[in-house]
């Protein structure tokens, strides 16, 4: 199936080289059949579907375990965003969404930029989508994006099966910020918008993470893994006080900095310095990724 | 591989080498720019100048604001990451790390602390003779009766969290003839061209190396206090203004209404500073008891103290309720105790960046921003 698209990159690549102007006109539109046949490949393969299905399972589990226990009293001192949950309904989104992004979310798309570059060394069928030189680029862009987009996917199948589980089982209404004024519930469905979005943003930053170690193998496992077990080792570095001078370099600090959004008037300080971080995390990655895959020999 | 492919790929790499270093410089670029941009130079003033400017300020009342203010304390208290570890509302947890407190301050009477933590919010609104506080935690509102008073009695149980206006206060009136005081009009705090008041402790044995005061070139409120230590380059506490504007805030951050399901309770001050008459009183009569040797920086006090009394020190000290905490602390404290001894005596000395203690065995606690050979020396001085 990889061979499909591999065929459309070399006949838009061959296609397009004679006719400079024609080239620059057709360019976006190929870029996004490519990437559009990159999307259809992730969205249909029943590992990936999986993958959301389980994450969007983790709200409906919280949902209904906070539904039938009760939520933890104030004397336990749980994290009291789950207190808030059997109040309204849409503090569930905050609530699975911040106990996600810890591993959940971050493997799901270790998972899928991972596999993207190495997956295709490792089947022999990337040799075939790099017939022209000059596509390496734009192929590697559009691996970016595919896994871009499974990031947004992932984060919003958390969002949506949160909104509706919490929506089913609790209270919906005005919500109460953690500053204690209330929004309206249209309001705080688009701050639950900017959190995916935020979310999503932190997710990418991974992904450019895998994407980089995808292009150093052909093994899509060994890309995976060393990825999970990056994030891993980073979140134990993060929690050690006798280092909490690093703590504003790792990129996990900053995954859930989303809580200023439940603030009145909106924090948006940590969420602005957290974008940055993704941002840096990126351009670091990214161009890693960029100077490995078109500099490197493809044997097989 | 050909030479030009090789070639090719070295090129290729400086790229990311290139995105590296952007990122690192821009990481570092602050410091850099500032520099660039040169220190703001603000007219001359002489200490006297500047202290009477800032008097006259503060007379003339605060100008409305809103800002972030962050407080960092290292004060080298021993044991104390399991203190860290606390909630961030905690008294004690204060004591270590960096917190961070937003201010919006529309007059005397119309003001709002909000104290942020992970998901949570502890919030000081203050609105005319309306007080309430929220801890969002707990979902609890608690409407604070007698508000007229409120704003300074509850900042004077809390002298770890309030804005640098009051901590300046504090600092000023220490100014003494045991003080070497400067000045310099080049400092910038929080965006802002700033004052920034030196009072150096004369005497050598005091363990603290200056007290730096900034105070705003413009308005003259207290943006920035820094108490150094002399062993350490980085202050030992330091309060001040990320950043701060001087524009009235918006008049909703000054309306509570409790939300809808949170515990909404009474209480006077007096319950809220939960301190116990029979407490009180014993506090009182302490403070009969206790006795200063020296003066200026090098004040040591010398208090009546058995082992019964353990956690009372913490408590009289900082006259902060929190039980708890206190106990917590002052345990931490007593483990990292070095026994000494001398012609006076024998007893425990406690050390911290700024502050030492000498527990003696007949039943003395001497306390000081000082060496503890100062304090060995009071000691002997019955």
């Amino acid at each position: 199936m990889s061979t499909v698209s591999g065929q459309e990159a070399v006949s838009v690549g061959t296609g397009a080289a004679p006719l400079p102007g024609a080239r620059a006109v057709g360019a976006p539109r190929a870029w996004l059949r490519l990437l559009g046949s990159e999307v259809g490949l992730t969205f249909r393969r029943p590992r990936n579907i999986a993958m959301l299905a389980v994450l969007a399972l983790v709200p409906v589990l919280i949902g209904v375990a906070l539904r039938t226990f009760g939520g933890p009293g104030e004397t336990e001192g749980g994290p009291s965003v789950f207190g808030q949950v059997t109040g309204n309904g849409l503090f569930l989104t905050f609530a699975a969404l911040s106990i996600l992004v810890q591993l959940l979310l971050p493997v799901a798309v270790a998972v899928v930029a991972g596999d993207s570059v190495a997956g295709e060394a490792g089947l022999g069928t990337l040799r075939y989508l790099l017939a022209a030189p000059a596509g390496r680029t734009r192929l590697l862009g559009v691996k970016y994006a595919n896994a871009v987009v499974f990031c947004l996917a992932a984060v919003a199948a958390v969002a949506l099966s949160s909104l509706l589980v919490g929506v089913l089982l609790f209270p919906a209404g005005p919500i109460t910020l953690l500053s204690g004024g209330t929004i309206p519930l249209l309001d705080g469905v688009l701050r639950i918008g900017v959190v995916v979005l935020y979310v999503t943003a932190g997710m990418a930053a991974l992904a450019a993470v895998a994407l980089a170690f995808s292009t150093m193998t052909e093994v899509a496992v060994g890309a995976i893994a060393s990825t999970v077990g990056l994030v891993v080792v980073v979140q134990v570095l993060g929690v050690i006080p006798q280092l909490s001078v690093f703590q504003p370099y790792l990129l996990t600090h900053w995954w859930n900095g989303f809580d200023g959004v439940l603030r009145d008037p909106m924090a948006t300080g940590e969420m602005g310095q957290g974008l940055l971080v993704f941002a840096a995390y990126i351009a670091v990655f990214g161009s890693i990724a960029w100077a490995r895959f078109t500099g490197k020999d493809i044997t097989c | 591989m050909s030479e030009q492919t090789r070639r090719g790929r070295a090129v290729r790499w400086g790229v990311p080498i290139a995105t590296v270093a952007l990122v690192a410089g821009a990481i570092g670029a602050g410091p850099v720019i500032a520099a660039v941009q040169g220190d703001p130079v603000l007219p001359e003033r002489t200490a006297a100048q500047l202290l009477a400017d800032a008097v006259r300020a503060t007379e003339s009342g605060v100008k409305p604001m809103s800002g972030t203010v962050m407080q960092t304390a290292s004060l080298g208290l021993p044991g104390l990451p399991e203190v860290a570890g606390m909630g961030g509302t905690s008294p004690a947890a204060l004591l270590a790390g960096s917190h961070e407190l937003k201010v919006w301050y529309g007059g005397e009477d119309r003001f709002r602390f909000a104290l942020p933590g992970r998901m949570s919010e502890t919030d000081l609104i203050v609105n005319g003779d309306q007080a309430w506080l929220w801890e969002s935690g707990t979902n609890k509102a608690t409407r604070i009766k007698g508000a007229g008073q409120a704003g300074p009695d509850h900042d004077r149980a809390l002298p770890m969290a309030t804005t640098p206006q009051q901590v300046a206060d504090e600092a000023l009136k220490r100014a003494e003839a045991g003080t070497a005081v400067s000045v310099s009009n080049t400092e910038k705090v929080a965006g802002r061209p700033a004052y920034q008041l030196v009072l150096t402790p004369k005497d050598g044995s005091s363990l603290v190396k200056e007290v730096k005061l900034a105070l705003d070139g413009e308005t003259f409120v207290p943006l920035r206090v820094q108490v150094y230590a002399k062993s350490a380059a980085e202050p030992a506490f330091e309060i001040g203004f990320t950043s701060v504007t001087f524009t009235p805030p918006a008049p909703d951050n000054f309306t509570f209404t409790p939300p809808a399901g949170a515990k909404v309770e009474e209480k006077s001050l007096a319950d809220l500073g939960r301190r116990p008459e029979a407490g009180q009183e014993r506090a009182e009569a302490l403070k009969s008891e206790i006795t200063t040797v020296g003066e200026g920086w090098t004040t040591v006090a010398v208090l009546p103290f058995s082992t019964r009394d353990l956690t009372d020190p913490a408590q009289g000290q900082d006259g902060r309720p929190g039980g708890q905490d206190a106990t917590m602390v002052a345990d931490a404290l007593l483990k990292s105790a070095r026994q000494v001894s001398g012609a006076w005596g024998s007893g425990k000395v406690i050390q911290t960046k700024l502050v030492s203690a000498l527990l003696t065995d007949d039943g003395r606690l001497l306390v000081g921003a000082v060496t503890p050979e100062k304090l060995t020396e009071a000691a002997g001085r019955r």
